[in-house]
């Protein structure tokens, strides 16, 4: 079932084209965003976050258009997202932290704790549940994220850069975790670390320019890395760079 | 599937007593290592006549054990599936909820508040400054609106990356902020202006009408411009409108000609119904651009 449908999506920051006129659908499931760095990763993420607004294009989320209020409320209850950068009040405690955004979320309020609890205890920082922010590593932070995020359970999950700043092991995990939430959500997960989606995601998307370059599943991006002569040290990684090369020649044709 | 699965015919008879022991130990080896038969035996168990006694049985064996069965149970439990401690602590203690809730609370704007108020009190009794009570009453409706402009969006709040994202953001988030800024200035200044003598200025309240106006103009007009230039318009333009005419004034009669201003601006009923009507069309204004709030952001 389809619960990202984006149709002619065009951003625009002043005179630099983000995205341009890109089709896109998603449906339940673990979905790596690839490309290089300004390919509009995060321009396409922070539009279905309903943060920022689209120059042009439509984008309908489950099943509501995010240009009408109305609907865009009704999806931001079912939304679950992590920015590349975050800010946060250094006083708070995890619990504090993350309650508040359960609270902003509509969770209701007696449902909030033991909410926050889990959603803790998920991205393994059950013991560090009531130390301030402030005390806390950039990869612990990072992980105070990721619970935020899955505080209110989700349909739709953003994770712009997930795993940026978690050690090997955390990485372990936290695809073990994906994996867990895209049994019942559609996750979408921008990353630079090709491994993370050969380990954790069921489909990939790459994105180049601001257009679609790829389409497909892990297996079959390191198909075409193994077929052909892309650069690379892991399988998938060669296919990544044939795919971007083969998108290049396309569009300079 | 099925196949490896024990029939219901020789579920029912285990249950009821009558299937053949060497049937009934190859069914009990199944059932060790099968989860789902296991829950149809018991079930299937549960509708005979040992139903009841099984359930006593096994209330008596709970409560005997207790606590205890129920903590090593909790260790052993796989993380995915973690206990419910019994009581949850409340996640936000009241403090930290107006903090949460008013950026503006947590930063510059409380010790400015408090030094506006404190300061026209020390003016006026310490150093026996005569013009407090007007110069207060100039400067009080600005302070809730430079409140709003420090309460909501991406200059003002670090969390507003994620909070855009949740359904309370747009101008739900920002008028519960703008209320615990108007809590919090409202009475610490009518209450600072009612103990400095008056010189001749308007009464101390005079000041909550036009602030409360101001206030809701910033946030119709925040819409459209943001809210920190919308602020940056209404604060100023009241500002300018109370001091220019003053500090034009030929001779130095400032505290004088300060009162005079107020009086014109806020001193009596017209006056007041003025600032009345506007902040209804200012509030009406807002309600009907309500959804500009919900994406301030542009690309």
């Amino acid at each position: 079932m389809t619960t990202i449908q984006v149709a002619g999506l065009h951003v625009r920051h002043r005179r630099t084209v983000a995205l341009d006129s890109l089709d896109l659908c998603f449906g339940r499931g673990v979905h790596g965003l690839l490309g290089p760095n300004g390919a509009g990763k995060t321009s396409l993420i922070r539009v279905l976050a309903t943060v920022a607004a689209p120059t042009g294009g439509r984008v309908r989320m489950l099943g509501e258009d995010i240009a009408d209020p109305r609907g865009r409320t009704e999806v931001r209850r079912r939304l679950g997202y992590l920015p590349q950068d975050f800010g946060y009040y250094p006083g708070f405690t995890v619990r504090e932290f993350v309650a508040y955004m359960a609270w902003l979320k509509e969770v209701p309020a007696a449902q909030i704790p033991a909410a926050v609890e889990r959603a803790v205890a998920r991205v393994g920082l059950a013991e560090r549940i009531d130390a301030k922010l402030r005390t806390l590593s950039g990869g612990m932070v990072r992980r105070v994220g990721i619970a935020q995020a899955v505080v209110n359970d989700p349909a739709v999950l953003l994770l712009d850069e997930p795993t940026a700043g978690l050690d090997p092991e955390q990485r372990v995990e936290f695809r073990e975790l994906l994996r867990e939430l895209g049994a019942s959500a559609t996750v979408l997960v921008s990353t630079h670390l090709v491994e993370d989606v050969a380990a954790a995601c069921t489909e990939v998307t790459l994105i180049a320019g601001g257009r679609l370059a790829y389409r497909g599943t892990p297996e079959a991006l390191t198909a075409l890395g193994a077929a052909s002569d892309g650069v690379g040290d892991h399988p998938i990684e060669r296919g990544y760079t044939a795919a971007l090369r083969a998108h290049r020649e396309v569009a300079a044709r | 599937m099925t196949g490896r699965h024990a029939p219901d015919h020789l579920i029912a008879g285990y249950a009821d007593g009558s299937l053949p022991d060497a049937d009934a130990w190859s069914l009990e080896m199944h059932l060790e290592s099968c989860a789902s038969c296991a829950g149809r035996v018991s079930r299937a168990v549960r509708a005979t006549a040992a139903g009841p006694v099984l359930a006593d049985l096994r209330e008596a064996v709970l409560a005997d054990l207790g606590q205890a069965v129920l903590a090593d149970f909790g260790r052993r439990a796989p993380a995915a599936a973690p206990p419910a401690p019994a009581v949850v602590p409340s996640p936000l203690r009241a403090p930290r909820l107006l903090w949460a809730v008013a950026p503006a609370v947590r930063g510059a704007w409380l010790p400015a508040v408090l030094l506006v108020a404190l300061g026209a009190v020390l003016l006026a009794h310490a150093a026996g400054f005569s013009a407090a009570r007007p110069l207060l009453l100039a400067v009080a409706p600005v302070v809730p609106v430079a409140g709003v402009a420090l309460s909501y969006g991406r200059h003002a709040d670090p969390l507003h990356e994620l909070a855009a994202s949740t359904p309370s953001a747009g101008l739900r988030l920002a008028l519960v902020r703008t209320a615990v800024v108007l809590a919090v200035s409202l009475p610490l200044l009518t209450v600072a202006g009612a103990v400095v003598p008056s010189s001749g200025a308007p009464g101390a309240a005079a000041w909550l009408l036009p602030g409360l106006t101001l206030t809701l103009a910033a946030l119709a007009l925040g819409g459209r411009l943001g809210l920190r230039a919308a602020t940056a318009v209404t604060g100023g333009g009241w500002l300018c409108a109370v001091l220019a005419p003053v500090l034009a004034a030929p001779d130095g009669a400032v505290s004088r000609h300060l009162s005079d201003q107020l009086s014109r601006y806020v001193g009596g009923g017209a006056a007041q119904g003025g600032w009345a009507a506007a902040a209804v069309l200012c509030a009406a204004l807002l309600a009907a651009r309500r959804t500009a709030y919900d994406r301030l952001e542009r690309h």
